[in-house]
């Protein structure tokens, strides 16, 4: 078994360091094999010199968030984000049967199959009222009527809101927020057709790119072939826009010339009126909007009008979420965390104040350590005159 | 080791562990109106700890001076594992300066564990000029010439244009993609006085021949121009996938000639360099730029750095400017010292650490001491 990583990206790394303060697991455990340059060593070791694909190596590739911090801090511009899901790739058919079930369970047969992930989620709302649901999960509360409740699209649309997969069953409050504030423009929003689910993010980051690619397909034939897709998950939302070379057609490429994040399409519209409130909101810039979609001042530009506004200290360090990473790797994640919220709380200051995130994983992984999240689109429609 | 153990804002100290990243420091002070002056081009990845140990420069040591003349004391830990102190806060300390010994001596003393480090006021104004050339020679005679008007930049660099051209197709900052080197220059101080000295950079650059004098607008502006020459040499594999980095100095009024040699070197043995450097005190930065899976490249690569660090040197420089001498110099040292200057280096080594246990090998070619026999201690990692 060999790595197949493409071999001139891999060489482009001058282990220069100058990733490492940006990397969140290097930043807590100080090792190098924590830290991309480590990271990318250990990928030439096995590629280029022979080293063995062992349960080190593993462990090397697993603890990485795939948070992309690393690569806007390179000066040389290593893609480290498709290096390490090539790794990932490699890895899939090596993991163990354990892991590859649960994964099989999640990946393949709940979040593809959106009936069966809503049929959960009623299960979820129970356990929740009968407090089965421990808080350090950080699951929202789900609502059950939020999820009898379709959210409505309109006739003649002229923008399309992506509802998803996990998003339309845990946090469908966000889409109709998202919804709200998109009419308020005057545009006429619509909604995927049948099968305009999962976008299959995580699927990607787990190595699994066949589902990726296939999920993929199903998402751009949910949609018309014209007209702004805005995407209000930053996960999703970076994976779609990456799309075009997932897929490499034309039609991907065009597709995913048409994706927004949600923030980003409503800074392109005229601005909105707000009602300015004293509301402090810390502004958490989730990874996937800011090192891939690079778009994270949009958010400022959108809520500047409504709220306070305060930047955290840290170059916008990872928050530790990173899709499945909470679960795969605890106590990495935490830690990350750890330091996440530390920083947020040094920004706020005494006094009351809301987190700002575009990421419902990130959002969840926040609220889990008792902060008050929410998405910018709840809080535009909250300061809507 | 990453912790700021206290800080001291009206003597202006602050008291480290070796481990506080250097731009971490500055950031954590930025708010007290201080900064610590050192600032290597690493500076968010190095820490202070390595900093005292390679008495590290940057840009801005240029008017602010290295690294040691911002350590006021050290705890140190020897290789017998006692612990002494060197130096001290108080301005005029009695006795030999060891901590002037220690600073720069690349682990080779001991261990650093706790650094007393001088924090600098933030200056009221900064302005940051960028300068065009459509020559090298233009440039580097610029760099001798403003310090000449008596004009001394807290930061004087100088890139090379195909250095220039990856950096700025990392940073977008604005760097002219078609000039042949550029000047990137600081002046801090009072209002007044800055004025006045940008008045007289952009007056003598253009009489040296630079085609565009651009003064930063905003401090986001100077920041985007800082972090391009912080990123050069991190951008290099966007020229080719690796680099061989040299660190020499030369007296500034001879950069022209040793800067023609080192291109002409490089040529010679079919190499690409690129210079990007700290033009004010005279700091090259030849860097050797190739791609190692191209077979025999690593003998004329080699060749080419030895042949460059012998033409500095026989042009007045020295071996090191601040990235030290390590492994990879040692063998040089006997270019600029003497045996006898090898034998007192040797022995005040031995003073702190007589069994060679701190960083063995290093720094000191063989045979430094008179009559030595070499040993590795055992269980050290060489
Ligand atoms: C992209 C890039 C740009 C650079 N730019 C500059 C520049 O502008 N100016 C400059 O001077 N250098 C520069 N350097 C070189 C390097 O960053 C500096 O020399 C820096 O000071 C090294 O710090 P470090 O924390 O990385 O130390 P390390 O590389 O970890 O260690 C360096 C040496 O210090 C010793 N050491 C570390 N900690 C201690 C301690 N606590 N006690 C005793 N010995 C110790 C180590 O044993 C080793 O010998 C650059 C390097 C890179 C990669
Ligand atoms: S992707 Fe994130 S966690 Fe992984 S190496 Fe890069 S910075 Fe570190
Ligand atoms: S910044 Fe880029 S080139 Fe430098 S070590 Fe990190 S990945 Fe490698």
């Amino acid at each position: 078994m060999k790595l197949q990583l493409p071999e001139d990206d891999l060489v482009a790394c001058v282990a220069c360091g100058l990733c490492l303060p940006a990397c969140p697991t290097y930043r807590v455990t100080g090792l190098e094999i924590a830290s991309p340059r480590g990271r990318i060593a250990a990928m030439q070791a096995v590629q280029l010199g022979g080293a063995p694909i062992d349960a080190e190596f593993t462990a090397a590739m697993d603890a990485c968030l795939v948070c992309r911090g690393c690569e806007v801090a390179c000066p040389s511009s290593v893609p480290f984000g498709h290096l390490m899901e090539a790794a990932r790739a490699t890895l899939q058919p090596r993991r163990p049967a354990q892991r590859r079930f649960a994964e099989w369970l999640g990946y393949r047969l709940v979040l593809p199959h959106h009936g069966l992930l809503l049929a959960l989620t009623w299960l979820l709302a129970v356990a929740q009222r009968l407090r089965l649901v421990p808080n350090r999960f950080g699951l929202p509360r789900l609502s059950f009527r939020s999820l009898r409740t379709p959210l409505d699209a309109d006739a003649h649309p002229d923008v399309f809101l992506f509802t998803g997969c996990v998003m339309d069953a845990w946090q469908r409050e966000v889409h109709r927020a998202a919804l709200t504030v998109m009419r308020a423009t005057g545009a006429r929003p619509g909604l995927p057709g049948v099968h305009g689910g999962c976008c299959g993010a995580l699927h990607l980051h787990a190595g699994l790119d066949d589902q990726a690619r296939a999920l993929a397909k199903q998402v751009i034939a949910s949609l018309p072939p014209e007209g702004p897709v805005v995407v209000d998950s930053a996960g999703c939302g970076a994976a779609m826009k990456d799309y075009g070379r997932l897929l490499d057609t034309d039609g991907a490429r065009a597709f995913s010339a048409r994706v927004r994040d949600f923030s980003e399409w409503l800074a392109e519209q005229a601005p909105l009126p707000l009602r300015p409130s004293g509301t402090t909101v810390v502004v958490q810039d989730p990874c996937h909007l800011r090192h891939v979609q690079h778009a994270e001042h949009a958010v400022r530009t959108v809520l500047r009008g409504g709220y306070q506004l305060v930047e955290i200290d840290d170059d916008g360090l990872c928050c530790g979420a990173g899709g499945a990473y909470s679960v795969t790797e605890p106590s990495l994640s935490a830690a990350v965390r750890a330091r996440k919220v530390d920083a947020i709380r040094a920004a706020a200051g005494d006094g009351p104040f809301v987190v700002a995130s575009a990421n419902p994983g990130c959002a969840m992984h926040l609220a889990a350590a008792g902060l008050t999240v929410q998405h910018p689109a709840e809080l535009v429609e909250e300061a809507l005159p | 080791m990453n912790r700021v153990i206290e800080v001291d804002v009206e003597a202006r100290v602050a008291w480290v562990e070796p481990g506080v990243l250097n731009l971490d420091l500055s950031r954590m002070v930025t708010h007290l109106g201080l900064h610590y002056a050192p600032d290597p081009s690493s500076q968010q990845a190095c820490t202070i700890g390595g900093n005292v140990a390679t008495n590290a420069g940057g840009p801005h040591c240029l008017a602010a001076g290295v690294t040691s003349s911002h350590i006021l004391a050290l705890d140190i830990v020897l290789a017998d594992g006692s612990v002494a102190r060197l130096g001290g806060l108080e301005p005029d300390v009695p006795g030999l300066d060891l901590r002037g010994c220690f600073v720069g001596s690349e682990g080779t003393m001991g261990i650093a564990t706790r650094i007393a480090v001088r924090l600098q006021p933030n200056p009221p104004c900064v302005r940051t000029l960028l300068l065009d050339f459509m020559s090298i020679d233009a440039a580097a005679a610029t760099v001798s010439a403003i310090i000449a008007a008596g004009i001394v930049p807290s930061a004087l660099e100088m890139m090379d244009a195909r250095i220039t051209r990856a950096v700025e197709d990392y940073v977008r900052a604005g760097y002219p993609r078609d000039a042949e080197a550029v000047l990137l220059a600081e002046l801090d101080g009072l209002p007044a006085g800055v004025e006045a000295a940008v008045a007289v950079v952009d007056r003598v650059g253009r009489e040296h021949g630079a085609r565009t004098v651009r003064v930063a607008a905003d401090a986001a502006e100077r920041a985007l121009l800082w972090k391009g020459r912080k990123s050069a040499f991190g951008a290099i594999a966007r020229i080719a996938p690796d680099y061989y980095l040299h660190d020499a100095v030369v007296p500034r009024t001879r950069l022209v000639e040793v800067l023609h040699q080192v291109y002409e070197i490089a040529a010679a043995h079919e190499l690409i360099v690129v210079n990007v450097f700290h033009a004010g005190d005279g700091n090259l930065h030849p860097i050797l730029v190739f791609d190692a899976r191209d077979p025999g490249i690593w003998d004329r690569v080699h060749a080419a750095g030895d042949a460059i660090v012998r033409a500095c040197v026989a042009a007045g420089g020295v071996l090191s400017g601040e990235h030290g001498i390590g492994l990879e110099k040692r063998d040089l040292m006997p270019l600029v010292f003497n045996v006898d200057d090898l034998d007192a280096q040797a022995r005040l080594r031995d003073a702190f650490d007589p069994d060679g246990r701190a960083n063995p090998q290093k720094v000191l070619p063989r045979g430094s001491r008179c009559g030595e026999t070499m040993r590795v201690p055992e269980g050290a990692w060489v």
